[in-house]
C-alpha cells in the first residue's frame, strides 16, 4: 500500500554481479556466533551450499566483525579488523563475501564502504595490515546469503528446485535490522518495505505473513543492559506476527534467532504466549531443497519447529 | 489534480472512549504536501480535524505523524510520493505517545526528558555582565552543527523500539542533544551530563538505525555511538553493564579473535554477581538442555596475532 521508498544513495555493488558468482565460488564469513551458540546455522548452510552447487570457501583466519559493540569503543579497530577479513579474501582470489547474520552484514558493510570512499582510511589500514604482509586492494563486495539467493540463484531457479514445497505453512519474516538499515549502507532493498524473505518464502511454497514487527529490533544487543527490555521488544514483535495467523518465523541472523527463540517464553506474562518456532534461513531453503530435517538441527531451538512441521505434513 | 482521500485517525480524549476513522477526499496538485492537503480538508471539509503545524516547511518540528504507518513531517512529505492507486493515504498519530485529539499527541515525555539535559550552555565563568565574546574554532563547531538542526519533532522518539517497551529510555532525541553539550568546548558540565546521560540509560539504545529516518540527518544512532566513546574515554560510570561489556568484547576479540559469548556474559553481569546470572541462568539452562550452550572457552584463530597488532596499533589505552 505505501509506495517502495528506495534509499537516495544506493550503494553501488547493491546488485553487482561477481566474480565469485560467475565461477561458484565465494568467500564465505559465517561470524562468531554460527562458530558457538548456533552451529545448526552453521552446519544447514554449509549443506544447502551443496544443494545449490556453490563453492563457500570459509575464511578460516578471519576474525570477529566487530560488531556494534567494538565500533562503540573504537571505529577504526572494527575497520581494520574488517579490512583484515578482505585482504584474507582477496589473496584466496575471491571478490564476494558472503554473512549469513544481519548485524556482520550490515557492520562490515559500513566497514568496507569507509575504506573504500575514504584513501585517508585505507591508508592508514594497509599501514596497519603491512605490519604482518597483508594489503586489502579495495576488491571485495560483502552480501548476506539472502541476497545471493536471489540476485545468483534467483527465484525462478529456486521454485525450481524445491522438492518439500512448504505447503502453505504460514512464515512471519523477521528481517534484523542492520541487514536493511541503515539504508545507505545496504540499500539492497527497500528497508522500510522489503519483501526479499516474502519472496524466498513465497517461492518454496510457504505462505509469507505480513505484520508490523517485520523490520523491527529483537533487542539482543542489549539483553544484558536493563532486565527485561528485549524480553519485551521480542513479545511485541511475536505477538503482532501471531496476531496475524503466522505459524513460524524466518530469520537471516542468528543474533536476532537466539533472541525471538529464546525470549518467547519470558515475554509471555506481559505479551502472552506466542510460541512461535523460528528457522534459520538457510534451515528452511535446505529443506525444501531436500535436505533431510535431521540433519539441520532443529532439535536446537527452544521452540521446536518440528511439531508444526509435522501438522503442516512436511515430516512425519 | 488529484482526488485524495485522506484516512484520518479521529479522536478527542475529552469526549471519546475510542477512536474511529474519517475518510475526507479532498482535490489538490498531487505534488502538494500530505500537511497541505490536512489544510484543505480542514479549511474546506472538516473544521474540527486537529493537527500541529507552524513553518509549513520543516523547520518548527510540529507537524509528525505517521503517514502509511510511516512516521514523519507532513510538510516535508508530497502526496504523490505515498497515495496508492486510489489516492488514499492514512494518517495517525505519532506512535509511543499518548494521543490527545486526532493527530495532535501529548508530547510531556519527550520535553521532559530533554528538560533534564539542562539543555543550555553551561561555561565555567558566568560572564553576568556579558562583556566577553565566546569563541569556538571552525573545527570544533562542525562537529555540532549537525546535532545543532535537530528541530525537536520527535519523529526519532515515535520510532525507536526501546522507548515503546520502556519509557525510561532517554529516546534518540535527548541523547543526540546530550552530545552537542557534552562536545561543546565552551561547556563546563561535561562530566555531570556524561554521568546523567549514562543514567537515563544511554546504553540501552539497541543499535536499531531506526532513528535514522531523522528528517534532519541529525542521524541520532552515531551520535548515540559518539556519547559511548567519550562516556568510556573519560572513565564515567565504568562499573555500569555498558561500560563493561564493551570493555570485555573488545577483550576477548583482541585474545581470540572471536566474541567468546560465555565469557562476555560473565564480564558484562559480573562474575560474582550471582543473583545477575541467576536471572540469566534459566535461559541458560534452557540452551544447555539443547546443547545450545556456546563454548566455556573460544579457541584463538589462526594468525590471531595480527588481531593483536591491529588493537595494539589502534588502541586508546582502555584497560
Ligand atoms: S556480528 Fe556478531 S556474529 Fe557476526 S561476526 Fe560480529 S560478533 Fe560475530
Ligand atoms: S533485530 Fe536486533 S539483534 Fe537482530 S540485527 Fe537488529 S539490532 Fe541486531
Ligand atoms: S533528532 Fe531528528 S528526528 Fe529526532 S527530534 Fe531531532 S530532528 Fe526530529
Ligand atoms: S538506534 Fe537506539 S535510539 Fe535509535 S531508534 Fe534504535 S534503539 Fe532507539
Ligand atoms: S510544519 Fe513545521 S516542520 Fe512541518
Amino acid at each position: 500500500m505505501s509506495a517502495t521508498l528506495l534509499p537516495e544513495d544506493r550503494p553501488a555493488d547493491s546488485h553487482k554481479r561477481s566474480h565469485s558468482a560467475e565461477t561458484k565460488r565465494y568467500g564465505f564469513f559465517p561470524g562468531c556466533v554460527a562458530k558457538e551458540s548456533c552451529k545448526e546455522l552453521f552446519n544447514s548452510t554449509m549443506l544447502l551450499a551443496d544443494k545449490l552447487g556453490i563453492e563457500l570457501i570459509e575464511l578460516t583466519a578471519a576474525s570477529c566483525c566487530g560488531a556494534s559493540v567494538v565500533n562503540d569503543t573504537n571505529r577504526d579497530i572494527a575497520r581494520v579488523l574488517n579490512a583484515r577479513t578482505y585482504a584474507q579474501a582477496e589473496a584466496l582470489g575471491l571478490d564476494d563475501v558472503i554473512t549469513i547474520c544481519s548485524t556482520c552484514t550490515g557492520h562490515m558493510r559500513a566497514a568496507n564502504k569507509e575504506l573504500l570512499e575514504n584513501e585517508e582510511r585505507m591508508t592508514q589500514a594497509n599501514s596497519i595490515l603491512g605490519k604482518f604482509g597483508a594489503k586489502y586492494n579495495g576488491g571485495v563486495m560483502v552480501r548476506h546469503l539472502l541476497w545471493m539467493l536471489i540476485d545468483d540463484i534467483g527465484l525462478d531457479n529456486l521454485r525450481k528446485m524445491v522438492v518439500r514445497p512448504l505447503n502453505g505453512l504460514k512464515v512471519a519474516p523477521f528481517y534484523g535490522c542492520h541487514i536493511i538499515r541503515p539504508e545507505k549502507v545496504n540499500g539492497w532493498e527497500s528497508a522500510r518495505n522489503p519483501h526479499s524473505l516474502e519472496d524466498v518464502v513465497a517461492a518454496l511454497g510457504g505462505e509469507p505473513v505480513d505484520y508490523a514487527g517485520k523490520t523491527r529490533c529483537c533487542g539482543f544487543h542489549i539483553q544484558l543492559e536493563k532486565d527485561g527490555v528485549a524480553t519485551s521488544m521480542v513479545g511485541q514483535n511475536m505477538r503482532m506476527a501471531k496476531d496475524k495467523g503466522a505459524e513460524a518465523v524466518i530469520t537471516p541472523c542468528p543474533l536476532c534467532h537466539l533472541a525471538l527463540d529464546g525470549y518467547q517464553q519470558d515475554a509471555a506474562s506481559r505479551w502472552g504466549r506466542t510460541d512461535l518456532p523460528t528457522f534459520h534461513l538457510p534451515q528452511l531453503v535446505a529443506f525444501a531443497l531436500g535436505v533431510p530435517a535431521e540433519k539441520l538441527g532443529l532439535n536446537k531451538h527452544l521452540i521446536d519447529p518440528r511439531s508444526i512441521m509435522v501438522e503442516r505434513d512436511l515430516i512425519a | 489534480m488529484a482526488n485524495i482521500k485522506l484516512d484520518i485517525f479521529r479522536f478527542d480524549e475529552a469526549v471519546d472512549s475510542v477512536p474511529h476513522r474519517d475518510i475526507v477526499a479532498v482535490d489538490v496538485p498531487e505534488t502538494m504536501t500530505v500537511l497541505d492537503a490536512l489544510e484543505t480538508a480542514k479549511a474546506e471539509v472538516d473544521g474540527s480535524i486537529s493537527f500541529r503545524r507552524s513553518c509549513r516547511s520543516a523547520i518548527c518540528g510540529s507537524c509528525s505523524m505517521n503517514i502509511n504507518g510511516v512516521t514523519g513531517l507532513a510538510c516535508k512529505t508530497p502526496c504523490n510520493t505515498v497515495m496508492d492507486e486510489q489516492g488514499v493515504i492514512q494518517v495517525d498519530p505519532m506512535p509511543n505517545f499518548q494521543p490527545m485529539r486526532d493527530l495532535v499527541v501529548h508530547m510531556d515525555p519527550f520535553w521532559d526528558k530533554y528538560t533534564r539535559l539542562k539543555p543550555y550552555l553551561q561555561p565555567a565563568d558566568k560572564d553576568e555582565d556579558h562583556q566577553t565574546e565566546r569563541r569556538v574554532s571552525p573545527e570544533d563547531m562542525k562537529k555540532l552543527v549537525d546535532v545543532a538542526n535537530c528541530v525537536m519533532c520527535a519523529t526519532c522518539y515515535a520510532l525507536c523500539p526501546v522507548v515503546s517497551v520502556d519509557p525510561s529510555f532517554a529516546g534518540p532525541a535527548a541523547i543526540a542533544y546530550a552530545y552537542r553539550f557534552i562536545e561543546d568546548v565552551r561547556d563546563s558540565k561535561r562530566e555531570e551530563r556524561l554521568a546523567q546521560i549514562n543514567e537515563d540509560y544511554l546504553w540501552l539504545c539497541a543499535h536499531c538505525y531506526a532513528c535514522s529516518y531523522c528528517p534532519k540527518h541529525v542521524d541520532p544512532n552515531d551520535r548515540i555511538v559518539d556519547v559511548k566513546r567519550a562516556t568510556i574515554k573519560d572513565r564515567v560510570m565504568m562499573n555500569e553493564r555498558g561500560p563493561r561489556h564493551a570493555l570485555i568484547v573488545n577483550k576477548t576479540v583482541k585474545q581470540t579473535g572471536m566474541l567468546a559469548e560465555t565469557e562476555v556474559i560473565q564480564g558484562t553481569v559480573g562474575r560474582f554477581n550471582f543473583r545477575g546470572l541467576l536471572k540469566v541462568a534459566p535461559l541458560g539452562l534452557r540452551m544447555a538442555a539443547k546443547g545450545k550452550l556456546p563454548p566455556p572457552f573460544v579457541k584463538p584463530i589462526p594468525k590471531v596475532d595480527e588481531v593483536r597488532t591491529i588493537f595494539d596499533s589502534l588502541e586508546v589505552p582502555v584497560s
